[in-house]
Protein backbone atom coordinates (compact mmCIF):
# COMPACT_ATOMS: atom_id res chain seq x y z
CA UNK A 1 0.00 0.00 0.00
CA UNK A 2 1.22 3.61 -0.87
CA UNK A 3 2.25 5.26 2.08
CA UNK A 4 -0.09 8.00 3.65
CA UNK A 5 1.07 11.61 3.91
CA UNK A 6 -0.21 15.14 4.51
CA UNK A 7 1.05 18.36 4.12
CA UNK A 8 -0.24 19.00 7.73
CA UNK A 9 1.72 18.35 10.87
CA UNK A 10 -0.20 19.21 13.91
CA UNK A 11 1.20 20.88 16.94
CA UNK A 12 0.87 22.95 19.97
CA UNK A 13 3.25 25.64 22.00
CA UNK A 14 2.38 26.02 25.23
CA UNK A 15 3.66 29.37 26.59
CA UNK A 16 4.22 28.76 30.25
CA UNK A 17 5.00 32.39 31.22
CA UNK A 18 1.78 33.30 29.78
CA UNK A 19 -0.18 30.71 31.34
CA UNK A 20 -2.35 31.93 34.52
CA UNK A 21 -3.59 28.63 35.95
CA UNK A 22 -7.05 29.95 35.41
CA UNK A 23 -8.37 26.59 34.21
CA UNK A 24 -10.50 28.00 31.37
CA UNK A 25 -8.62 25.26 28.57
CA UNK A 26 -9.75 22.71 31.10
CA UNK A 27 -13.57 23.83 31.11
CA UNK A 28 -13.70 24.42 27.38
CA UNK A 29 -12.32 21.03 26.31
CA UNK A 30 -14.30 19.30 28.97
CA UNK A 31 -17.95 21.27 27.01
CA UNK A 32 -16.25 20.69 23.56
CA UNK A 33 -15.70 17.34 23.84
CA UNK A 34 -18.37 15.29 25.49
CA UNK A 35 -16.09 14.02 28.21
CA UNK A 36 -17.72 12.85 31.03
CA UNK A 37 -19.07 14.38 34.07
CA UNK A 38 -17.39 12.94 37.02
CA UNK A 39 -19.27 13.02 40.93
CA UNK A 40 -17.16 13.04 44.42
CA UNK A 41 -16.92 9.18 44.12
CA UNK A 42 -14.95 8.85 40.76
CA UNK A 43 -12.82 11.57 41.87
CA UNK A 44 -12.29 10.36 45.45
CA UNK A 45 -11.36 7.10 43.43
CA UNK A 46 -8.49 9.06 40.66
CA UNK A 47 -10.93 8.11 37.85
CA UNK A 48 -12.11 11.71 36.98
CA UNK A 49 -11.86 12.26 33.30
CA UNK A 50 -10.25 14.83 31.88
CA UNK A 51 -8.08 15.34 28.61
CA UNK A 52 -6.52 18.47 30.06
CA UNK A 53 -5.49 19.34 33.15
CA UNK A 54 -3.34 21.89 35.13
CA UNK A 55 -0.28 19.94 37.01
CA UNK A 56 0.43 23.00 39.83
CA UNK A 57 3.80 23.27 41.39
CA UNK A 58 5.27 25.41 44.65
CA UNK A 59 8.38 26.71 44.17
CA UNK A 60 10.57 28.36 46.98
CA UNK A 61 10.47 28.48 50.76
CA UNK A 62 7.81 29.81 52.86
CA UNK A 63 7.53 33.34 52.56
CA UNK A 64 9.18 33.34 49.03
CA UNK A 65 6.71 30.89 47.74
CA UNK A 66 5.62 30.95 44.38
CA UNK A 67 3.50 28.83 42.02
CA UNK A 68 3.73 27.56 39.41
CA UNK A 69 1.53 26.08 36.58
CA UNK A 70 1.45 22.94 33.58
CA UNK A 71 -1.17 22.56 31.60
CA UNK A 72 -0.74 18.47 30.34
CA UNK A 73 -2.72 17.17 27.52
CA UNK A 74 -1.53 14.72 24.97
CA UNK A 75 1.88 15.46 23.91
CA UNK A 76 0.36 13.76 20.31
CA UNK A 77 4.22 12.00 20.73
CA UNK A 78 5.81 11.03 16.94
CA UNK A 79 7.59 7.76 18.97
CA UNK A 80 4.23 7.52 21.24
CA UNK A 81 4.67 4.67 23.79
CA UNK A 82 1.08 3.99 24.50
CA UNK A 83 0.50 2.77 20.48
CA UNK A 84 2.90 -0.20 20.00
CA UNK A 85 1.54 -1.63 23.24
CA UNK A 86 -2.26 -1.53 22.11
CA UNK A 87 -3.36 -5.12 21.19
CA UNK A 88 -6.32 -4.22 18.69
CA UNK A 89 -4.27 -1.12 17.35
CA UNK A 90 -7.34 1.02 19.05
CA UNK A 91 -4.29 4.03 19.24
CA UNK A 92 -2.86 4.69 16.12
CA UNK A 93 -0.67 7.32 14.52
CA UNK A 94 -2.27 9.49 11.73
CA UNK A 95 -0.44 10.72 8.54
CA UNK A 96 -1.08 14.11 10.24
CA UNK A 97 1.05 13.40 13.00
CA UNK A 98 -1.95 12.95 15.60
CA UNK A 99 -2.02 10.27 18.41
CA UNK A 100 -5.45 8.94 17.40
CA UNK A 101 -7.88 6.68 19.96
CA UNK A 102 -10.64 4.98 18.13
CA UNK A 103 -13.04 4.30 20.37
CA UNK A 104 -15.03 1.05 18.27
CA UNK A 105 -11.80 -0.07 18.08
CA UNK A 106 -10.80 -0.21 21.74
CA UNK A 107 -11.71 -3.14 24.28
CA UNK A 108 -10.56 -1.43 27.43
CA UNK A 109 -6.86 -3.34 28.04
CA UNK A 110 -5.62 0.16 29.63
CA UNK A 111 -2.17 -0.88 28.62
CA UNK A 112 -1.88 2.80 26.58
CA UNK A 113 -3.00 4.86 29.69
CA UNK A 114 -0.45 2.75 31.90
CA UNK A 115 2.20 3.71 29.14
CA UNK A 116 1.45 7.04 28.47
CA UNK A 117 4.07 8.98 30.54
CA UNK A 118 2.36 12.16 30.67
CA UNK A 119 -0.75 10.11 32.03
CA UNK A 120 -3.40 11.87 30.02
CA UNK A 121 -5.44 8.89 28.70
CA UNK A 122 -8.50 8.50 30.68
CA UNK A 123 -10.18 5.79 30.69
CA UNK A 124 -13.88 5.49 31.34
CA UNK A 125 -14.60 3.31 34.32
CA UNK A 126 -18.34 4.06 34.35
CA UNK A 127 -21.06 4.63 31.91
CA UNK A 128 -21.37 9.05 32.19
CA UNK A 129 -24.62 10.66 32.20
CA UNK A 130 -25.78 14.26 31.67
CA UNK A 131 -28.40 14.85 33.42
CA UNK A 132 -31.87 16.13 30.99
CA UNK A 133 -30.79 19.96 29.97
CA UNK A 134 -27.41 19.05 29.86
CA UNK A 135 -27.59 16.73 26.77
CA UNK A 136 -28.71 19.10 24.65
CA UNK A 137 -25.16 20.41 24.83
CA UNK A 138 -23.38 17.03 24.04
CA UNK A 139 -21.75 17.63 20.47
CA UNK A 140 -22.75 15.29 17.54
CA UNK A 141 -19.72 15.73 15.20
CA UNK A 142 -17.93 12.89 18.21
CA UNK A 143 -18.94 9.77 19.95
CA UNK A 144 -20.08 9.74 23.23
CA UNK A 145 -17.46 7.39 24.65
CA UNK A 146 -19.91 4.37 26.18
CA UNK A 147 -18.06 2.70 29.40
CA UNK A 148 -14.77 0.37 28.80
CA UNK A 149 -12.83 2.59 26.48
CA UNK A 150 -10.43 4.70 26.63
CA UNK A 151 -10.15 8.51 25.34
CA UNK A 152 -7.80 11.26 25.16
CA UNK A 153 -7.49 14.55 24.10
CA UNK A 154 -7.92 14.48 19.73
CA UNK A 155 -6.71 18.39 19.16
CA UNK A 156 -10.11 18.62 18.84
CA UNK A 157 -10.67 16.34 15.33
CA UNK A 158 -14.04 17.47 15.00
CA UNK A 159 -12.73 21.32 14.61
CA UNK A 160 -9.62 20.15 12.11
CA UNK A 161 -12.34 17.62 10.18
CA UNK A 162 -15.05 20.96 9.73
CA UNK A 163 -12.00 23.00 8.58
CA UNK A 164 -10.66 20.61 6.07
CA UNK A 165 -14.41 20.23 4.47
CA UNK A 166 -14.64 24.08 4.12
CA UNK A 167 -10.97 24.20 2.43
CA UNK A 168 -11.40 21.33 0.43
CA UNK A 169 -14.33 23.08 -0.62
CA UNK A 170 -13.03 26.01 -1.42
CA UNK A 171 -9.55 23.92 -3.64
CA UNK A 172 -7.33 25.85 -0.81
CA UNK A 173 -5.24 24.34 1.95
CA UNK A 174 -6.52 25.14 5.83
CA UNK A 175 -4.95 28.64 6.85
CA UNK A 176 -2.66 29.22 9.71
CA UNK A 177 -5.19 29.90 12.84
CA UNK A 178 -8.09 28.79 10.90
CA UNK A 179 -8.54 26.14 12.94
CA UNK A 180 -7.84 25.91 16.87
CA UNK A 181 -9.02 23.64 19.59
CA UNK A 182 -11.08 24.48 21.79
CA UNK A 183 -8.86 25.32 24.60
CA UNK A 184 -5.97 27.38 22.25
CA UNK A 185 -9.76 29.57 21.92
CA UNK A 186 -10.52 30.20 25.06
CA UNK A 187 -7.00 30.90 27.00
CA UNK A 188 -7.15 34.19 27.88
CA UNK A 189 -3.57 35.36 27.82
CA UNK A 190 -3.26 32.98 24.53
CA UNK A 191 -0.82 30.72 26.03
CA UNK A 192 -1.98 28.04 23.55
CA UNK A 193 -0.80 28.15 20.36
CA UNK A 194 -2.14 25.47 17.74
CA UNK A 195 -0.98 24.91 14.39
CA UNK A 196 0.68 23.30 11.60
CA UNK A 197 3.85 22.74 12.44
CA UNK A 198 4.87 21.44 8.88
CA UNK A 199 4.71 24.63 7.30
CA UNK A 200 7.61 26.86 8.53
CA UNK A 201 6.08 30.12 8.41
CA UNK A 202 2.78 29.48 10.77
CA UNK A 203 2.47 31.17 14.35
CA UNK A 204 3.15 27.35 16.42
CA UNK A 205 6.21 26.47 14.30
CA UNK A 206 7.74 29.59 14.61
CA UNK A 207 7.41 29.76 18.57
CA UNK A 208 8.33 26.36 18.82
CA UNK A 209 11.79 27.42 17.62
CA UNK A 210 12.19 29.69 20.54
CA UNK A 211 14.86 29.21 22.27
CA UNK A 212 12.68 29.11 25.88
CA UNK A 213 11.11 25.93 24.63
CA UNK A 214 11.58 22.57 25.33
CA UNK A 215 9.59 19.14 26.00
CA UNK A 216 7.92 17.62 28.86
CA UNK A 217 10.03 14.35 29.92
CA UNK A 218 11.96 14.94 26.53
CA UNK A 219 14.81 12.46 27.69
CA UNK A 220 12.18 9.70 27.11
CA UNK A 221 12.39 10.40 23.49
CA UNK A 222 8.63 10.22 22.77
CA UNK A 223 9.31 13.70 20.28
CA UNK A 224 5.70 14.97 21.20
CA UNK A 225 3.95 17.55 19.03
CA UNK A 226 3.99 20.22 22.10
CA UNK A 227 6.41 22.40 22.74
CA UNK A 228 6.45 24.27 25.89
CA UNK A 229 8.04 27.64 26.67
CA UNK A 230 9.65 28.94 29.84
CA UNK A 231 12.71 31.09 31.07
CA UNK A 232 11.08 34.52 29.63
CA UNK A 233 10.61 37.41 32.27
CA UNK A 234 12.22 38.10 35.84
CA UNK A 235 13.12 34.53 36.89
CA UNK A 236 14.16 31.63 35.20
CA UNK A 237 12.83 28.18 37.05
CA UNK B 1 -23.34 -48.49 21.70
CA UNK B 2 -21.98 -45.95 24.13
CA UNK B 3 -19.06 -44.93 21.47
CA UNK B 4 -21.97 -43.95 19.17
CA UNK B 5 -23.49 -42.12 21.65
CA UNK B 6 -20.46 -40.55 22.25
CA UNK B 7 -19.79 -39.55 18.56
CA UNK B 8 -23.00 -38.30 18.12
CA UNK B 9 -22.96 -35.72 20.65
CA UNK B 10 -19.97 -34.21 19.49
CA UNK B 11 -21.34 -34.25 16.50
CA UNK B 12 -24.02 -31.74 17.53
CA UNK B 13 -21.88 -30.11 19.87
CA UNK B 14 -19.07 -29.34 16.72
CA UNK B 15 -22.52 -28.26 14.48
CA UNK B 16 -23.81 -25.59 17.40
CA UNK B 17 -20.87 -24.52 17.75
CA UNK B 18 -20.07 -24.21 13.91
CA UNK B 19 -23.70 -22.54 13.46
CA UNK B 20 -22.37 -20.07 16.68
CA UNK B 21 -19.07 -18.82 15.34
CA UNK B 22 -20.74 -18.75 11.66
CA UNK B 23 -23.52 -15.68 13.00
CA UNK B 24 -20.67 -14.16 15.19
CA UNK B 25 -18.85 -13.87 11.53
CA UNK B 26 -21.68 -12.08 10.17
CA UNK B 27 -22.41 -9.99 13.01
CA UNK B 28 -23.05 -6.93 13.35
CA UNK B 29 -26.75 -8.16 12.02
CA UNK B 30 -28.96 -5.68 10.48
CA UNK B 31 -32.14 -6.15 11.82
CA UNK B 32 -34.35 -3.03 11.60
CA UNK B 33 -37.05 -2.87 9.47
CA UNK B 34 -35.72 -2.40 6.04
CA UNK B 35 -39.32 -0.46 4.90
CA UNK B 36 -40.78 0.87 7.76
CA UNK B 37 -44.28 2.64 7.62
CA UNK B 38 -44.24 6.22 7.69
CA UNK B 39 -46.62 8.49 8.81
CA UNK B 40 -47.55 10.15 5.54
CA UNK B 41 -47.58 7.42 2.29
CA UNK B 42 -45.16 9.85 1.16
CA UNK B 43 -44.07 8.72 -2.56
CA UNK B 44 -40.66 9.26 -3.61
CA UNK B 45 -41.68 7.35 -7.15
CA UNK B 46 -44.49 10.23 -7.37
CA UNK B 47 -42.40 12.86 -6.55
CA UNK B 48 -39.00 12.08 -7.87
CA UNK B 49 -39.62 9.76 -10.66
CA UNK B 50 -42.87 10.85 -12.08
CA UNK B 51 -42.63 14.51 -11.58
CA UNK B 52 -38.67 14.52 -11.96
CA UNK B 53 -38.24 16.91 -8.35
CA UNK B 54 -34.28 16.53 -8.02
CA UNK B 55 -32.93 15.29 -4.71
CA UNK B 56 -31.13 18.20 -3.26
CA UNK B 57 -34.30 20.64 -3.67
CA UNK B 58 -36.07 19.00 -0.87
CA UNK B 59 -33.00 17.53 1.04
CA UNK B 60 -31.43 20.74 0.28
CA UNK B 61 -28.78 20.53 3.34
CA UNK B 62 -27.11 17.28 1.43
CA UNK B 63 -24.58 19.57 -0.57
CA UNK B 64 -23.47 21.58 2.40
CA UNK B 65 -23.71 20.29 5.54
CA UNK B 66 -23.15 16.31 7.11
CA UNK B 67 -26.53 15.69 7.41
CA UNK B 68 -29.19 15.99 4.45
CA UNK B 69 -31.76 17.07 6.62
CA UNK B 70 -35.54 16.57 5.92
CA UNK B 71 -37.64 19.82 4.55
CA UNK B 72 -39.67 21.39 7.11
CA UNK B 73 -43.88 21.03 6.99
CA UNK B 74 -43.44 24.22 5.71
CA UNK B 75 -41.83 22.84 2.54
CA UNK B 76 -44.27 20.67 2.07
CA UNK B 77 -47.35 23.05 2.14
CA UNK B 78 -45.73 25.60 0.21
CA UNK B 79 -46.69 23.26 -3.09
CA UNK B 80 -49.71 21.53 -1.63
CA UNK B 81 -51.77 24.54 -1.24
CA UNK B 82 -51.97 24.25 -4.93
CA UNK B 83 -51.33 20.77 -5.76
CA UNK B 84 -53.94 18.08 -4.46
CA UNK B 85 -54.94 19.87 -1.30
CA UNK B 86 -58.04 17.23 -1.29
CA UNK B 87 -56.23 14.05 -1.06
CA UNK B 88 -55.91 11.88 2.47
CA UNK B 89 -52.86 11.88 2.82
CA UNK B 90 -52.66 16.12 1.68
CA UNK B 91 -54.99 16.52 4.81
CA UNK B 92 -52.90 14.92 7.11
CA UNK B 93 -50.35 16.71 5.98
CA UNK B 94 -52.31 19.97 6.67
CA UNK B 95 -53.26 18.43 9.75
CA UNK B 96 -49.53 18.29 11.11
CA UNK B 97 -49.23 22.14 9.58
CA UNK B 98 -52.38 23.07 11.77
CA UNK B 99 -51.16 21.40 15.05
CA UNK B 100 -47.80 22.84 14.56
CA UNK B 101 -46.13 19.54 14.87
CA UNK B 102 -43.21 18.04 12.89
CA UNK B 103 -43.96 14.89 11.03
CA UNK B 104 -42.39 12.42 13.35
CA UNK B 105 -40.52 10.31 10.08
CA UNK B 106 -39.16 6.88 10.67
CA UNK B 107 -35.76 6.57 9.89
CA UNK B 108 -34.66 4.23 7.27
CA UNK B 109 -30.56 4.86 7.56
CA UNK B 110 -28.68 5.68 10.88
CA UNK B 111 -25.20 5.06 11.42
CA UNK B 112 -23.96 4.34 14.84
CA UNK B 113 -22.76 6.96 17.00
CA UNK B 114 -18.72 6.37 16.49
CA UNK B 115 -19.13 6.78 12.74
CA UNK B 116 -19.05 10.56 11.49
CA UNK B 117 -20.72 10.56 7.61
CA UNK B 118 -20.30 14.28 6.25
CA UNK B 119 -23.14 13.89 3.31
CA UNK B 120 -21.35 17.01 1.66
CA UNK B 121 -18.12 15.71 1.08
CA UNK B 122 -19.54 13.03 -1.11
CA UNK B 123 -21.97 15.12 -2.80
CA UNK B 124 -19.22 17.43 -3.37
CA UNK B 125 -17.07 14.32 -4.88
CA UNK B 126 -20.13 13.57 -7.62
CA UNK B 127 -21.18 10.64 -5.78
CA UNK B 128 -24.84 10.44 -6.71
CA UNK B 129 -27.26 9.75 -4.03
CA UNK B 130 -28.44 6.43 -5.91
CA UNK B 131 -24.93 4.99 -5.05
CA UNK B 132 -26.24 4.39 -1.43
CA UNK B 133 -29.75 5.05 -1.08
CA UNK B 134 -31.19 2.79 -4.06
CA UNK B 135 -32.96 3.97 -7.09
CA UNK B 136 -35.40 6.09 -4.53
CA UNK B 137 -37.16 7.06 -8.01
CA UNK B 138 -38.55 3.89 -8.37
CA UNK B 139 -39.77 3.36 -4.41
CA UNK B 140 -43.68 4.40 -3.29
CA UNK B 141 -41.96 3.95 0.42
CA UNK B 142 -38.04 4.08 0.71
CA UNK B 143 -36.88 0.75 1.23
CA UNK B 144 -33.03 0.65 2.85
CA UNK B 145 -31.07 -1.04 -0.40
CA UNK B 146 -27.69 -1.50 1.51
CA UNK B 147 -25.67 -2.96 4.34
CA UNK B 148 -24.07 0.12 5.95
CA UNK B 149 -21.08 -1.40 6.83
CA UNK B 150 -17.35 -0.19 7.03
CA UNK B 151 -15.76 -2.86 4.48
CA UNK B 152 -18.28 -1.77 2.02
CA UNK B 153 -17.53 2.21 2.58
CA UNK B 154 -13.65 1.21 2.47
CA UNK B 155 -14.64 -0.24 -0.84
CA UNK B 156 -15.57 3.03 -2.07
CA UNK B 157 -13.07 4.98 -0.75
CA UNK B 158 -10.21 2.55 -1.56
CA UNK B 159 -11.52 2.49 -5.14
CA UNK B 160 -11.66 6.60 -5.30
CA UNK B 161 -8.69 7.26 -3.55
CA UNK B 162 -10.56 9.12 -0.67
CA UNK B 163 -8.69 9.03 3.20
CA UNK B 164 -8.89 5.79 4.73
CA UNK B 165 -7.47 7.15 7.93
CA UNK B 166 -9.49 5.79 11.16
CA UNK B 167 -10.22 9.28 11.85
CA UNK B 168 -11.76 10.32 8.47
CA UNK B 169 -15.13 8.39 9.91
CA UNK B 170 -14.22 7.44 13.45
CA UNK B 171 -13.96 10.42 15.42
Amino acid sequence: MEKMTSPYRWGMVVDLDRCTGCGACVVACQAENNVGICGKREIAEGRDMHWLRIERFWVGEYPNVRVRFLPVLCQHCHDAPCEPVCPVYASYHNPEGLNGQVYNRCVGTRYCGNNCPYAVRVFNFYSHEWPKPLDNQLSPDITVRPRGVMEKCTFCIQRIRRAREDAEGEGRKIRDGEVQPACAQTCPTEALVFGNLADPRSRAARLSRSPRGFRLLEHLGTHPSITYLKGGGREHV
Amino acid sequence: MKLSWLIGALAVVAVALFVVLAWMYILPMDLRDRSPVQPIAFSHKVHAGTNGIQCLFCHSSASKSPVASIPAVAECRACHLFIAPDAPEIKKLMGYWDRKEPIPWVRVYSLPDFVYFPHMMHVRAGLGCARCHGVVATMDRITRSVKLKMGWCLDCHRKHKASIDCWTCHI
